[in-house]
């Protein structure tokens, strides 16, 4: 892929964003025609909406950093062990395996 | 060179232990799902708290503020005797961390009776289920974290029976761990719910 086309597809979705009317917006027909526009129920609605649509990022986003902390930390402790290097060599054999300089 | 010699010692055998502990996994896992449905509820109940201009709607009581106040008070003071049984396992002290458990419990009795008499009073006083959208959230929101608090306090039961027992060991109290989890999510729980209902 071409840096040019790289670059043109984001651009062309943000423009497309940018430019989106209210009619794509609008979700449900019912909902849409329901209710005036600045009817308390309305901006209920839409504050509730937005709220159920943060949630579950907020949530998942949480239990994922939980997570990787966790993992973290279990992984620190692991390499924290002290490994008692002392006592396997006392526990060798005399005439065992000798280090072999080049 | 013998055959003998040439041996070699016996290495131990690499204990294989998980950077994370099933238990916390699945426990992480529970309290998403939880905080989903309450998330849910949540959203329910702003829907209806906002598109009344007035709350309470006329003609419904108030919710007791003082009392409550206190209960959350005391739903508060448990996390610490649980978080002092914890460090009490953790230690090596269990008759300590069975005392504290004990705490807790009949903390989180306390919270719970206190809520039941008030509901009790808000009843008499025509605030009910079918009442209105009013009532309807207000007993679903409070009333499913009230049945987690049942829930968590009969595992906080179950927890401090095992520790009178000498269940719960320094190296062995995942259990313990997991119940007090879950309170500290009860408890942060009512922390986000007291203020969303009883305030707004």
């Amino acid at each position: 892929m071409t840096t040019r086309l790289r670059w043109s597809i984001p651009l062309l979705l943000s423009a497309l964003l940018v430019r989106a009317s209210a009619a794509l917006a609008q979700g449900c027909a019912m909902c849409g025609n329901s209710f005036e526009p600045n009817d308390p129920t309305t901006r209920a609605f839409n504050s509730s909406v937005l709220f159920l649509m943060l949630a579950p990022y907020a949530i998942f986003f949480t239990a994922v950093a939980c997570v990787v902390l966790l993992y973290r930390r279990g992984m620190a402790g692991r390499r924290g062990i002290i490994v008692p290097l002392h006592r396997r060599r006392a526990s060798l054999p005399v005439d065992g395996p000798k280090e072999v300089t080049p | 060179m013998t055959a003998g010699t040439l041996a070699m010692p016996r290495r131990p055998p690499i204990e294989r232990v998980p950077p994370i502990a099933s238990t916390r996994l699945a426990m992480i896992a529970l309290i998403t799902t939880e905080l989903m449905l309450f998330a849910a509820l949540i959203g329910m109940y702003l829907v209806i708290r906002l598109s009344r201009p007035t709350w309470p709607p006329a003609g419904q009581p108030r919710l007791p503020l003082l009392v409550t106040v206190i209960n959350s008070l005391v739903l508060f003071a448990s996390v610490a005797p649980v978080t002092a049984a914890l460090g009490a396992i953790r230690r090596g002290v269990p008759q300590r961390a069975a005392r504290a458990l004990l705490l807790t419990t009949a903390l989180g009795v306390t919270f719970l009776v206190i809520q039941g008499a008030e509901w009790t009073r808000l009843v008499h006083h025509g605030l009910t289920l079918g009442s209105s959208q009013y009532g309807g959230a207000f007993y679903l929101l409070i009333g499913c974290h009230a049945a987690h608090v049942l829930t968590a306090v009969l595992w906080l039961g179950t927890v401090t029976a095992l520790a009178y027992r000498g269940w719960w060991r320094a190296d062995a109290y995942a259990g313990l761990e997991m119940c007090a989890i879950y309170w500290y999510f009860v408890a942060a729980l009512w922390a986000v719910l007291f203020p969303l209902v009883y305030l707004y």
